[in-house]
């Protein structure tokens, strides 16, 4: 017979008496992901209140304190070590992003309205609206069961879009994995239960696929890059773009404010998994960690959803945000930091009668939202919430004492402190950087036989970081919603590529261009570089599609593996200095952005680590329909103009990366590319804001960024729209040095845009300072001259299926 | 000035495209009114003239689609769907609402299916009328719309099909294989015309700027899809 009252079901956990060895030991069993600092100040938490905690108020702290939730190492004192030059930063976040940002904002009054303070922040459409991203990564859950782990990837960040200000309305998601190549060998994986990247892949996809088009949110831009790295730790980025009217952006819990928990129904689910995030993966982790992947149930959300927007435009919400990692614990603790607060877990509806107290508490459950309102609101509340078909509950209510307590069939489960919950002891680290002897000759590659210009292009093209996406981008529905003005695929047959998209937005007559860029394999060598290139890419892909590069806010995603380690902490903080340098130029200020930590798994031969991943996302201002600008050649007869100058060197390019897997020993064969090519933040965003000029004069047909692949891949991309073909004479690009023509062809200096103009308005594109490099043709080749040599004239129709089914057998 | 007429979407949880749809109907001259399924009571058809189920995924469609929101309607209304075309109102279905007018057998028999490919597909599609229609009588022989479901492939028993396409019921099929649905069936009417359900999307295409190809023209101020809500608002 069942206990017929139910009971809390909690534990006190003794530890006052236990040494420091005796806590880490503790944390460890309990997986609590507590280091033996943090134990010692929980610790001395409990013995200055005369008290054992109980199970429920370690998890708490361990959610709190978990690398996911409070972002450590961003916080802590690095000891920054650059080839034998030591410097101290103190404190990444603050450093580097939140400050570079506070003085963009000084500089740029009414742009930004909020940042760092809520779910995402804000910025300003026009007078009544306003929009907002957030990027979210799902890398140890997609790692261990990929279809539920990127399925709640993308669940988690549209409900982020949900709780931001009194609940935006989500408009758009991005994509962007990093996946080992489909073509890995089985054997040549090491180590067991790791899921071949075709799997990832697959579950990965339908996961994102399945949420997204069941919640009506198009998924318009997205990205894939391959490494072996990523075999054991793929990165799953997911992100959501909102949009709110500015009114309803400021939100405030006050004392008597009731707590609601709307949606989903609370179980097992998703146990521990902000604590489950911040550790490495091992081939134990397939076994023992599932209970940390939650399950998915977009319909569920979909409700929930309705029932928020509903209730924002009837004015209810006073205060909402998410159930996340931490479940209850963070969302209810989050809303109840300032006022404190009671919450009574026996009032939630749960999807299994027996939880313990704790796991109510903590459950990362999906599809839950926590809804500040005031009481007298609660019968509206609920007859809203049962024309939407969503369940509500009364979960908890602020009281001014500034003390979290939660019951749970009228126990005092749990007691604790605001402020001491939010103190987490600082950590430090120290790391070690090498950068490479930038004095050292790259190799130079032959161009004498006449067809290796159109092989080495083939190739290129092929290669898996440049084919289409096609197979993956059918399977998002990115026109729910009818305003994808700027579609993933386009040009005379809807199917060639765009530098990103272009959103509609009701109400409105602006519209907003979505952006992104990760250069993972330039960071291997060149972090400092990566970190202004992605900046730069993602702006430019902004700028390209018709955006006010004054009108740009940027997301920050980090992915490390060890911080532990000294050279990969090195590598982060190199990288988050280049961000930051060219952001500060450009005026670009990050809104929001994300952590994630420990993507290293320990195999029998070693730990295996991702490189150092920075995945830079942003959206701009596209001020009117007629400014949008697509990747894809529209006539004959038009001029080409070359944005920016090209210069030297090919590290951290597809075309080395491929020339060197082309080799057994690429040392041994000469095949080194030590020389990443530079580029100069003012200049390039002067030249933007000419670019702009022209864009606004409707002079501009079509446009591309340089990126991977390089120009002779920009160019073809921009051929396959299949109006027309393109000649380019390589002696009228303007370089930064003399460059061979490897570079020309393959480098991927930053900052340059391809740009297509009708003839009557050459003169004008000249005026601004632009450089004509060639016209487009009615031949249907791509003809890549200069003035001695052809380096590359090939059939555009014979180029196109290399790059269009590249993807379509593994997918 | 002459009344608006009134359009009523149904809303079903996990129906997503109704708002667009609502804005589409508007830009041709309805009153529209978006009903969550949970309000939906016999008499709410008593004052509208066009009923619509617009695009989604009703209940998740986990089970067939269409399937839990056929019950739903049957337990709301019974059949005052069939009462409401009998006195000539007109009921629109556009992709999961075309799979719910299937389901509740409003529309000629048959079943919408999992595309062959066996996937989910988001593009765009050929179109060419097959008979006259209250909903297509504004529209060019042959025009684009785009197309986004994994449950589109139209299938009939023994050569329904065939039959639909000879007797005009099949009102719009698609120029190629999109999905392989029988016989490229796009669209289907009942016997009175009135009630049509297809599997495109026609308020995904109401301005030139919604087309893949920016210098797409089609002769026209406004995409495809703005002409079919047209053709309707002057059929009511």
């Amino acid at each position: 017979m069942p206990d017929p009252t139910p009971k809390a079901v909690y534990r006190h956990v003794p530890i006052s008496g236990l040494s420091g060895d005796e806590l880490l030991a503790l944390s460890q069993r309990s997986k609590l992901s507590l280091s033996r600092e943090d134990m010692l100040a929980v610790q001395a938490i409990f013995k200055s209140e005369n008290r054992e905690p109980t199970d429920v108020e370690l998890e708490v702290i361990a959610q709190t304190w978990s690398e996911h939730c409070k972002h450590r190492i961003f916080g802590s004192r690095i000891e920054h070590t650059v080839d034998g030059e030591s410097e101290v930063v103190d404190g990444l976040f603050k450093t580097y992003i939140k400050q570079v940002t506070e003085r963009i904002i000084a500089k740029k009054p009414d742009f930004v309205l909020s940042a760092f303070t809520d779910n995402a922040g804000f910025v300003k459409l026009d007078d009544e609206l306003a929009v907002c991203l957030k990027v979210e990564t799902h890398n140890h859950p997609s790692a261990i069961e990929p279809y539920a782990g990127a399925n709640t990837g993308l669940g988690g960040v549209i409900r982020d879009i949900l709780g931001a200000g009194k609940g935006a309305k989500p408009v758009a998601s991005l994509d962007v994995f990093c996946f080992g190549p489909p073509d890995t060998q089985q054997e040549d994986i090491l180590a067991k239960d790791v899921i071949h990247p075709l799997g990832v892949m697959r579950g990965v996809v339908r996961g994102v696929r399945d949420y997204g088009n069941r919640m009506g949110i198009p998924t318009t831009s997205g990205a894939i890059q391959f490494d072996d790295t990523y075999i054991y730790n793929p990165l799953v980025f997911c992100g959501t773009m909102g949009v709110i009217p500015i009114k309803d952006i400021q939100k405030e819990v006050k004392p008597g404010h009731v707590l609601i928990a709307a949606g989903g129904r609370t179980g097992r689910d998703g146990l521990k998994g902000a604590t489950f995030s911040s550790v490495s993966l091992t081939t134990a982790s397939h076994e023992e960690d599932q209970t940390a992947v939650q399950i998915g149930n977009p319909i569920e959300e979909k409700k929930v959803a309705d029932f928020i927007l509903a209730a924002r435009a009837k004015g209810l919400i006073q205060f909402v945000t998410d159930c996340g990692a931490g479940g209850f614990s963070s969302a209810a603790g989050e809303m109840l930091s300032e006022t404190g607060g009671e919450v009574w877990l026996e009032n939630a509806p749960l999807k299994a009668p027996d939880l313990e107290s704790w796991q109510v508490f903590i459950s990362e459950s999906q599809e839950r939202m926590v809804i500040a309102i005031e009481e007298k609101d609660l019968p509206e509340m609920q007859k809203l919430a049962d024309i939407y078909e969503t369940e509500l509950c009364v979960l908890a209510k602020s009281d001014g004492t500034g003390i979290l307590k939660v019951k749970h069939h009228g126990e005092m489960v749990c007691e604790l402190d605001c402020r001491k919950l939010h103190e987490a002891p600082r950590r430090h680290f120290k790391t070690e950087w090498q950068n490479v002897d930038a004095d050292e000759e790259g190799c130079y590659i032959s161009f004498e036989d006449p067809e290796a210009g159109n092989e080495m292009l083939k190739a290129v093209l092929s290669d898996f970081a440049i084919v289409s996406r096609e197979p993956i981008i059918r399977e998002y529905d990115h026109e729910v919603q009818g305003n994808t003005f700027l579609k993933p695929l386009a040009g005379a047959t809807g199917d060639a590529p765009q530098d990103g998209s272009v959103i509609r937005v009701d109400g409105s007559n602006q519209l907003v261009a979505l952006g992104l860029s990760l250069l993972p394999e330039l960071g291997k060598t060149h972090p400092h570089l990566m970190g202004r290139a992605c900046v730069d890419e993602c702006l430019r892909q902004l700028v390209a599609m018709g955006a006010n590069p004054d009108r740009i806010a940027i997301l920050d995603n980090f992915c490390l593996g060890n911080p532990d380690d000294a050279y990969e902490l090195g590598a982060l903080v190199e990288t988050t200095k280049g961000m930051a340098q060219s952001a500060e130029i450009y005026g670009a200020p990050f809104v929001s952005g994300k952590d994630s930590f420990y993507n290293y798994f320990k195999t029998d031969e070693g730990p295996i680590s991702i490189p150092c991943t920075l995945l830079v996302s942003g959206f701009g201002v596209v001020e009117d329909a007629s400014h949008v600008v697509g990747s894809s050649i529209r006539k004959t007869g038009s001029k080409l103009f070359l944005l920016g100058q090209l210069a030297s060197g090919l590290a951290g390019s597809v075309f080395a990366r491929m020339v060197m897997q082309g080799s057994e020993d690429p040392e041994e064969d000469g095949l080194v590319f030590p020389n990443a090519p530079e580029f100069d933040e003012q200049a390039s965003f002067a030249s933007y804001k000419q670019y702009n000029e022209l864009v606004k004069k409707g002079a501009v047909l079509s446009a591309h960024d340089i990126s991977e692949g390089g120009l002779a891949v920009t160019l073809a991309e921009m051929a396959f729209s299949g109006k027309a073909g393109i000649k380019v004479n390589l002696g009228d690009i303007p370089t930064t040095v003399e460059l061979q023509p490897a570079e020309y062809l393959f480098g991927e200096t930053p900052a340059c845009i391809v740009f297509e103009v009708a003839p009557e308005h050459a003169a004008l594109a000249e005026s601004l300072g632009f450089t004509a490099i060639g016209e487009t043709t009615a031949d249907g080749q791509l003809v890549i001259i200069d003035d001695e040599n052809t380096f590359i004239n090939a059939s555009i129709s014979e180029l196109k299926p290399l790059w269009q089914n590249g993807l379509t057998p593994y997918y | 000035m002459a009344k608006r007429p009134h359009a009523l979407l149904l809303k079903y949880p996990g129906t997503n495209c109704d708002a667009e749809t609502s804005r589409a109907l508007e830009a041709v001259g309805f009153e529209t009114q978006v009903l969550p399924i949970a309000l939906l009571e016999s008499h709410a058809l008593d004052n509208t003239q066009l009923v619509v189920f617009s695009g989604g995924f009703s209940y998740g469609d986990y089970v067939m689609s269409g399937r839990f929101a056929k019950l739903n309607t049957l337990a709301k209304v019974g059949d005052g769907l069939q009462q409401f075309v009998s006195r000539g109102g007109h009921v629109l279905g556009i992709c999961n609402g075309f799979q719910i007018l299937t389901q509740l057998h409003l529309l000629p028999e048959g079943s919408l299916i999992h595309n062959t490919s066996g996937r989910f597909i988001c593009r765009w599609a050929g179109l060419k009328k097959n008979a006259a229609s209250p909903y297509l009588h504004a529209l060019p022989d042959e025009f684009e719309l785009p197309v986004a479901h994994a449950e589109g492939r139209f299938v009939g028993i023994d050569d329904a099909a065939g039959q639909y396409v000879q007797n005009g019921r099949a009102a719009l099929l698609y120029t190629s294989d999109v999905n392989g649905s029988s016989q490229q069936i796009a669209g289907l009417q009942d016997e009175t015309g009135r009630v049509f359900g297809l599997m495109p999307h026609p308020e995904r295409f109401t301005a030139k700027q919604h087309h893949y190809d920016p210098d797409w023209n089609g002769d026209a101020d406004h995409g495809w899809g703005y002409y079919m809500f047209k053709s309707v608002r002057e059929a009511v």
